[in-house]
């Protein structure tokens, strides 16, 4: 006899029919034994975990700059979208940390990544990279990541790329990508450099603006040589007023160190650029944050700090950034950007003071029970931290 | 290893209110969560100047706290409703129907019916009736809720059988409405389809179209949030995500982040423990799982270890729908492109059942389209001068399976396209002030979720499969779930069904 259940649905109007329905799903429904870790592999096809990397080939792409090319140690590559960056896994001197790197080669193929890095004043990652790293040399590494993309649902079909230095690594990606697919896209390149020595990727960008009508590309050296006929100084107001054309009708995007968006994101505001025109990578963390604008004043950033975690205690510098504290110590957070955006490396602040530069997007609850994204928090005392 | 009292995978809605209400009881709870933050559907993220909300568009069962709702009640027991601003909305939605018209129903039942019956004058005295045999259905639910809960026990076949008589004649108006579709019901009542698209909005919060919607959830829907208000909260879902997440910790719960269950421990047929991703075993003498009962019998266990009956049990349900959504941040306040309500119903077609059927394809040209703009009732939610959008369409997650990588972000922004495109027909100017843009799709959400197909509903919400005859049951000793896959999905539902899961646990731990 039915339950009790059973009886009152079936007093039910259209009750027996839906009891009905019930005994055939149950006959012909699907055996889900047969779905096991089915979402898992298709999401993985997109967004594995981690990848697994092995050095192919080492080119110098400029002076103080090399690109590697990264093959996978099993599995393809996920597909990524051009301008995303890899954050790339180092152990140095028993320190385990990673940087994120642009992708510079183009989405369309994907037996390989490349990521070009250059060498920086005081680097501690690019050095390894330029001077350490060799071909056949293992890495791990998450991502592809990143919102520093074009989206063709609101971006202008005309694209104008701001470059500084090493922030030409995602354009080289995505101009490639837009040209060789024969996109309907127009783009136009500023880049700023040292000198052309410094200049990434410039016989291949002259290359395409030869081959392709929809790229022009320009340099412009920062410290030109006597003689150089080219365009010098800084990419400032009458610079992208005269190379960039008509600047209600393209999509501006910048990328480089962050002094130099700085620089330019003011430019456009005074060319009055909409703000939803420009996008903006944050390419990392400024080496010299106490010229960060709000850098407590009274501190020097030698300062060195108590860092509670868990029933560890450890140094940090103020100066550097509450995550790399914690890798120094040898202590695993979870990483992606290191620039403030993805969250990943979000901890709690339970005692003392942090400052945290521009760029941070940190949630409106997460502000409110105390949580910091660590690399992009310095200490201000002595903190205490948990996860 | 240690031993707890209770282990809960994942914090989700179910699990969150599960852990904070055994923790609040002085159990000894572990939870444990893939993702780095709580909150499962319930959170947000960054992107410029926006927060963009995942999930919630409205929050049910709230109530003032002068007459408080029965979520208000549970938040009160864990001490977070003061910590949270709650917004009471006064539209519970509006209805844009084609041609332009636009129905804005409001949260009072007179004023509903008002605007109704001036809106359809000739369906006046049908308006009425329904809207008394809407409330005769929820009395009618609360005294036989009521009449439950004295008996208990399986009743003898002599109480049967008076029940099978009696019943029809107590609860007429369940009796002859609680096992029919929405569909079926509002045909009976009304003639115009555009007066039943103004009544049915609800079937797009459970992902079945009115056809198949169950009425019982319609009716209980139209009631809950006419009665107890819809609700929005300042920082949104993460805000009650993450003080719950602290009630349970402050009650000497533990959360660990990162931190995804990969196996359950059977012993002699019971579950015991959980190792979970690093490898590490942790043993308990309940555990709770807020994910759904197929990544728990069939990815946790070993193929041979889930039991037969729970593979019979599970083929009567069907993995339900996901959605493609566009979290969009515009540079314009909502007045400035016509929106005058938070939460919108788009049909460009008055057969709302056919063009359900869309979701199966790749392809946005039809589909109702569901588009709240929050910053309508909380102006503070985006920065001055700025408009906060959620705007999607409900999509299955099988066809994108499919896709290859590259065709998968041509078919994401295509779909996102087409949306924006029908958007703009309505709020003319919507395209060129768009600031900031993420699209989601189902892999979108199988990917922060883990749930299969992406669902964001658990399985289809149909007669068949919800209302009376959710997956509750558990197959293993020492099992029990707790999420929107065997309960009504739902902000509200969900903590509620956690809650009360947790209190039926507490006799036994
Ligand atoms: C999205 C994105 C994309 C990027 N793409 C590129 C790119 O394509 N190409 C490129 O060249 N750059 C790129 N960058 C910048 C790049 O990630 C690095 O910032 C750059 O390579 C400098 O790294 P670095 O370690 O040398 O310098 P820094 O990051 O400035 O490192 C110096 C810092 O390292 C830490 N440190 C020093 N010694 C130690 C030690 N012993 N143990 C632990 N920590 C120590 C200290 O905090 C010190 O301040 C990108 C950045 C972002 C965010
Ligand atoms: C786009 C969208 C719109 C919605 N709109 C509304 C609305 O307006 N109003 C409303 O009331 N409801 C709405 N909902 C529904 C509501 O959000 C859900 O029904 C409810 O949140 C479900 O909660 P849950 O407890 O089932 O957990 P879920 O939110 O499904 O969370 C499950 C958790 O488990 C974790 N997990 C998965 N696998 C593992 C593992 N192996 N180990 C550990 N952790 C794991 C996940 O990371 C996640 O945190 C919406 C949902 C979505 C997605
Ligand atoms: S690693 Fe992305 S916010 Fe810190």
């Amino acid at each position: 006899m039915a339950d009790l259940k059973e009886t009152i649905i079936s007093s039910m109007v259209n009750g027996p029919d839906v009891l009905q329905d019930i005994v055939s799903a149950r006959r012909n429904g699907r055996d889900y034994v047969t779905d096991r870790f089915h979402t898992k592999t298709i999401v993985n096809r997109l967004h594995p975990d981690k990848l697994s990397l092995r050095v192919s080939e080492i080119r110098t792409a400029a002076s103080g700059a090399k690109t590697f090319r990264f093959v996978s140690c099993g599995g393809a590559l996920p597909y990524f979208e051009a301008g995303q960056y890899l954050n790339v896994f180092t152990e140095i001197d028993g320190v385990r940390t990673s940087r994120p790197y642009s992708i510079s080669s183009s989405p369309k193929q994907r037996g390989y990544y490349e990521i070009t890095v250059a060498r920086i004043p005081a680097g501690f990652v690019s050095d390894y990279f330029l001077d350490k790293v060799k071909v056949s040399d293992t890495f791990e590494a998450n991502g592809p990541a990143g919102v520093f993309h074009y989206n063709p649902v609101f971006h202008k079909k005309r694209s104008v790329f701001l470059a500084g230095g090493s922030g030409i690594t995602p354009f080289m990606s995505m101009i490639s990508e837009a040209l060789e697919s024969g996109a309907e896209r127009d783009i136009t390149l500023i880049y700023g450099v040292r000198n052309e020595d410094a200049a990434i990727f410039k016989d291949e960008l002259i290359s395409f603006e030869k081959t392709y009508k929809n790229f022009r590309f320009h340099l412009v050296l920062s410290e030109a040589p006597e003689g150089y006929s080219g365009r010098r100084g800084f990419i400032d107001e009458a610079c992208i007023r005269e190379l960039a054309g008509n600047t209600d009708d393209c999509t501006f995007y910048l990328c480089g160190p962050q002094v130099m968006t700085d620089f330019c994101y003011e430019a456009l505001c005074k060319l009055k650029v909409s703000k939803n025109h420009i996008r903006r990578e944050m390419f990392g963390s400024r080496q010299d944050i106490q010229n960060e604008p709000g850098w407590p004043a009274n501190l020097t950033g030698n300062e060195v700090f108590k860092l509670k975690v868990g029933d560890r205690t450890i140094d940090a510098l103020s100066r550097e950034s509450i995550l790399t504290a914690l890798e120094r110590a040898g202590i695993r957070v979870n990483v992606c950007c290191r620039s403030g955006e993805c969250s990943y490396c979000r901890v709690r602040l339970v005692s003392g003071k942090v400052f945290m530069p521009r760029g941070v997007l940190l949630r409106l609850a997460d502000e409110k029970f105390g949580f910091i994204h660590s690399c992009k928090a310095y200490p201000m005392e002595d903190l205490e931290i948990e996860f | 290893m240690a031993n707890y009292d209770v282990i809960v995978i994942g914090s989700g809605n179910g699990g969150l209110a599960s852990a904070a209400t055994l923790a609040l009881s002085g159990k000894k709870v572990l939870v444990l969560e893939k993702h780095n933050i709580p909150g499962g559907c319930g959170t947000s993220f960054r992107r410029g100047r926006f927060e963009f909300e995942v999930a919630l568009h409205q929050l049910s069962s709230m109530g003032t706290a002068e007459k408080p709702g029965p979520l208000r009640e549970i938040f009160r027991r864990y001490g977070i409703e003061k910590k949270i601003d709650w917004i009471p909305i006064e539209s519970l939605y509006k209805v844009n129907l084609p041609g332009g018209i636009g129905v804005s129903i409001p949260a009072d039942r007179r004023k509903a019916e008002e605007t109704l019956c001036a809106r359809f004058p000739q369906e006046k005295e049908n308006i009425l009736n329904y809207f008394k045999m809407v409330y005769r259905f929820n009395d009618e639910i609360a005294a036989f809720l009521a009449q439950s809960a004295q008996s208990s026990g399986e009743p003898s076949e002599l109480k049967k059988k008076i029940m099978k008589f009696g019943f029809p004649k107590k609860y007429p108006t369940l009796a002859k409405y609680a096992v029919r579709s929405t569909q079926d019901v509002l045909d009976e009542f009304f003639k115009s389809t555009e007066l039943q698209l103004c009544l049915s909005a609800y079937w797009c919060f459970m992902g079945v179209p009115p056809q198949r919607f169950p009425f019982s959830i319609l009716a209980r829907c139209t009631h809950i949030y006419i009665e107890d208000k819809p609700y929005y909260l300042r920082g949104g879902s993460q805000m009650m995500s993450q003080a719950i997440a602290d009630c349970i910790r402050e009650n000497g719960g533990e959360i660990r982040y990162n931190c995804p269950a990969v196996k359950m421990i059977l012993e002699n047929g019971k579950a015991v423990g959980v190792i979970d991703g690093s490898g590490e075993q942790h043993r308990a003498k309940k555990i709770i799982s807020n994910i759904s009962p197929v990544n728990t019998y069939f990815d946790l266990l070993e193929p041979g270890q889930a039991p037969e009956e729970a593979r019979d049990y599970l083929k009567g349900y069907t993995v339900g729908i996901s959605a493609l959504t566009c979290f969009i941040g515009l540079d314009c306040p909502p007045e400035e492109i016509g929106f005058t309500d938070s939460f919108n119903l788009i049909y460009d077609s008055l057969n709302a059942n056919e063009d359900f059927l869309n979701s199966y394809r790749l392809d946005a040209s039809v589909d109702p389209i569901i588009a709240t703009n929050y910053t309508v009732d909380d102006p503070e939610v985006s920065p001055k001068g700025t408009s906060l959008i959620t705007a999607g369409v409900l999509k299955y997650g099988q066809p994108w399976e499919a896709l290859s990588p590259e065709e998968y972000y041509e078919t994401k922004y295509r779909l996102a396209n087409t949306i924006v495109d029908r958007l703009e027909t309505r709020f003319p100017g919507f395209r060129a002030h768009i600031e900031e843009m993420e699209v989601a799709t189902p892999l979108t959400h199988a990917r922060y979720l883990g749930h299969p197909g992406g669902a964001i509903y658990g399985f289809e919400q149909d007669l068949k499969s919800s209302v009376f005859f959710f997956p509750q049951q558990s197959f293993i000793e020492g099992l029990t779930f707790a999420s929107g896959w065997v309960n009504t999905c739902g902000f509200g539902p969900n903590y509620m069904y956690g809650d009360k899961i947790a209190k039926a646990l507490l006799e036994e731990v």
